[in-house]
């Protein structure tokens, strides 16, 4: 078969060559290079993306936290607030039972007293009554004479007087 | 025995009748060159086919690494990216002339073997040089940078200027037809080697056996790993590489 010599220029062959380097540049571009940027571009458009999102979600997650903290401290502050409130006023309520307390006890004593002391004006009367009687008694016996308990009734008054005076 | 090594196949000739460009010859050359072609062309749509954004492929993961090897090699050596455009054409460039040298492993003709493939890759080459040179400078301006830095240098400017795409063309083409040379004399060698050897059996058996260059297994399986893989990847690799430092040179001020 016929040979080519080992070291020349074949001018077709040349020719060709460029072609096929340009055609080869084409098919490799359009076969291996677009389908494969094209992948590349998708995924850092879609991780870019993911990484917004997830950008986003935390800005998000850092929002509700900081709200959940003020809502806690808000509904802490209300509980101690109402704590407080309780504790004042159990302590009015306290203060006005005991006060009412220490009222009626004073008017149980007040009362008691007063009826002592009329009960004491009572015995005492009954006691000078009884004692005039007595009296009465004792002096018609000493006069034998007939004391209208009415005419004396006074002399004997203004002695249990002095009688209840002097004791 | 005699040892020759033998220019490309001529398969057909056409003839066309066209002065200077002459026959259209279709050889080895061209035909094995079509076969590359097609093998770059089968291997592109292979990686490519069934493309996913998650949960890639190995053969997906091969296809990326590939684009970005060819970008990366591009923005490296021209630092940035100006010259994007050129990327398919160097990644192009890189896998014809890899799978060129490569393919007389298993027993094809090299495209790569024959000065007129890469007489055209380095005039190519050379016009996108000058093309990239009078772009940034201006047509006067490229004109001046021969004159530089005296009048008298003009023709040695003009001929380093030649000497580019000559010496990209001849070593490419030197060191692939070399490997091929030093190949076909190991086997060459190692076949009469075997043959003295074996010949030495007295009678029948030993001229039988002589005829079997036994010899020809195992040494030359070491010694293409330099001449054909080594040499193969390293002036594909250099060829590409002096492309994108020319280019990226010629487009500073």
């Amino acid at each position: 078969m016929e040979t080519q010599s080992l070291v020349t220029i074949v001018p077709w062959t040349f020719i060709a060559t460029i072609l096929n380097l340009f055609l080869t540049m084409l098919l490799v571009k359009k076969f291996l290079f677009k389908p494969i940027n094209n992948i590349l571009e998708k995924r850092r458009a879609l991780s870019e993306k993911e990484l917004t999102q997830a950008r986003a979600a935390r800005e998000e997650a850092d929002g509700l936290k900081a709200e959940y903290e003020s809502s806690l401290a808000d509904a802490r502050s209300e509980a101690a607030a109402i704590l407080q409130n309780a504790q004042r006023e159990a302590q009015v309520k306290a203060d006005q039972t005991i006060r009412e307390a220490e009222q009626q006890a004073a008017g149980i004593r007040t009362r008691a007293e007063a009826d002592i002391a009329q009960e004491k004006k009572k015995a005492i009367n009954e006691a000078k009554d009884e004692i005039g009687g007595l009296a009465m008694d004792i002096a018609g016996k000493v006069v034998e004479k007939e004391i209208r308990e009415e005419d004396h009734k006074k002399l004997i008054d203004e002695f249990l007087d002095k009688v209840g005076e002097t004791t | 025995m005699e040892f020759s090594i033998e220019g490309a196949k001529i398969f057909a000739r056409i003839h066309t009748g066209i002065p200077i460009l002459g026959d259209f010859l279709i050889t080895e050359t061209l035909v094995v060159s079509w076969v590359v072609m097609g093998i770059i062309l089968v291997l592109c749509l292979f990686l490519t086919h069934d493309l996913k954004v998650e949960h890639i492929t190995k053969r997906q993961a091969v296809a990326e690494w590939l684009v970005e090897l060819a970008t990366n090699f591009v923005r490296n050596n021209t630092g940035g990216t100006k010259f994007d455009a050129l990327i398919p054409f160097i990644a192009a460039l890189f896998s014809t002339s890899i799978i060129s040298n490569l393919i007389c492993l298993v027993g094809v003709w090299s495209p790569t073997a024959d000065l007129s493939t890469e007489a055209a890759w380095a005039v190519v080459v050379f016009i996108m040089i000058t093309a990239t040179k009078i772009k940034t400078n201006g047509l006067g301006g490229y004109l001046k940078g021969y004159t530089q830095p005296i009048a008298v240098m003009t023709p040695f400017n003009v001929l380093s200027e030649l000497a580019t795409p000559v010496s990209m063309a001849c070593r490419h083409f030197g060191n692939i037809l070399s490997g091929i040379v030093i190949d076909g004399l190991i086997y060459w060698a190692l076949a009469l080697a075997s043959s003295a050897l074996l010949g030495l059996i007295p009678g029948a058996v030993g001229r039988v056996l002589s005829q079997i260059p036994i010899l020809d297994v195992g040494i030359p399986a070491i010694s293409s790993l330099y001449f054909d893989w080594f040499t193969g990847f390293m002036q594909a690799f250099i060829f590409c590489m002096l492309t994108t430092m020319y280019i990226a040179n010629a487009a500073e001020e």
